[in-house]
């Protein structure tokens, strides 16, 4: 027998066929209701059908990307700050926050909600100090300094930045900018967009 | 007066280099959430931390 046919109860019949070619195979039905689906259908496959860690790398196609959370504040006004004085940078106008983490009005910290591995970037410049001497930027994680990027030191230094990867867990950890200006008067730069910033994106979930 | 200002008139022997790296054995830190500079860190080994009574009587 080269094909079993069902016959619909109104209407419609449904063909199992043999391949014309030889072997013997075995066609197992899944041990549960439900539809089995056909490289005909679309859509069908949900996300509980596909095992944890089934899809791997290469089973992606060129160009696929994280749609995890990513931020870019900057400041928007100049800053007075104490000289010698390790101080949060308020970075308070957003240029996109993609999943809504970043506080831009209280506590000016990058806190996610997906957990995972994310790169942190940011500068400060000091720019319009006067008699500066030195500029340090560095990411605080939690409260604490995590990792540190620029020293300028050296008169009229003008720009820190600093670049990391960090952990997140998702829910109570968060990251912060931090600076620090030696000068007469110190202030972090907020004329424009491009001079006292911090951004972020998820790079690889936990 | 600023913090830095205060507590290097009550310890003359410290200078801005004391604040900052290499040596930063104090860290001064403002949080931007109205508390306003503090002392984070003193771990300098032979001055002892300025009270809040000697930082509030300088001006």
């Amino acid at each position: 027998m080269a094909a079993i046919k069902l016959t619909g109860d109104t209407s419609g019949e449904i063909t199992i066929a043999a391949p014309a070619v030889a072997g013997t195979n075995t066609l197992t039905l899944p041990a549960s209701t439900g539809n089995i689906i056909t490289t005909g259908d679309s859509g069908t496959i949900t996300q509980g059908m596909i095992g944890s860690g089934a899809v791997t790398q290469d089973k992606l196609a060129s160009g696929v990307t994280s749609t995890g959370p990513a931020f870019g504040a900057y400041l928007s006004a100049n800053q007075s700050v104490t000289s010698g004085v390790w101080t949060k940078v308020l970075c308070n106008t957003e240029e996109f926050d993609t999943n809504s983490n970043y506080d831009n009005a209280t506590n000016y910290r990058f806190q996610p909600t997906v957990a995972g591995y994310y790169q942190v970037n940011g500068a400060t410049n000091c720019e319009g100090s006067t008699t500066r001497s030195r500029v340090i930027c560095s990411v605080w994680k939690n409260g604490v300094e995590y990792k540190r990027g620029g020293d300028q030191n050296y008169t009229n230094c003008q720009i820190a930045s600093v670049s990391t990867i960090v952990y997140l867990n998702g829910s109570t950890d968060y990251v912060e900018l931090y600076g620090l200006v030696v000068a007469s008067t110190a202030l972090f730069n907020g004329i424009t967009i491009y001079n006292t910033w911090i951004n972020g994106n998820l790079v690889r979930a936990a | 007066m600023t913090l830095p200002e205060k507590i290097l008139a009550l310890r003359p022997s410290l200078s801005m280099d004391d604040f900052v790296s290499p040596l930063e054995t104090i860290r001064l830190q403002n949080d931007g959430n109205g508390r306003g500079d503090y002392i984070a860190k003193w771990n300098h080994p032979t001055l002892a931390k300025p009270t809040e009574e000697e930082l509030g009587a300088i001006e």
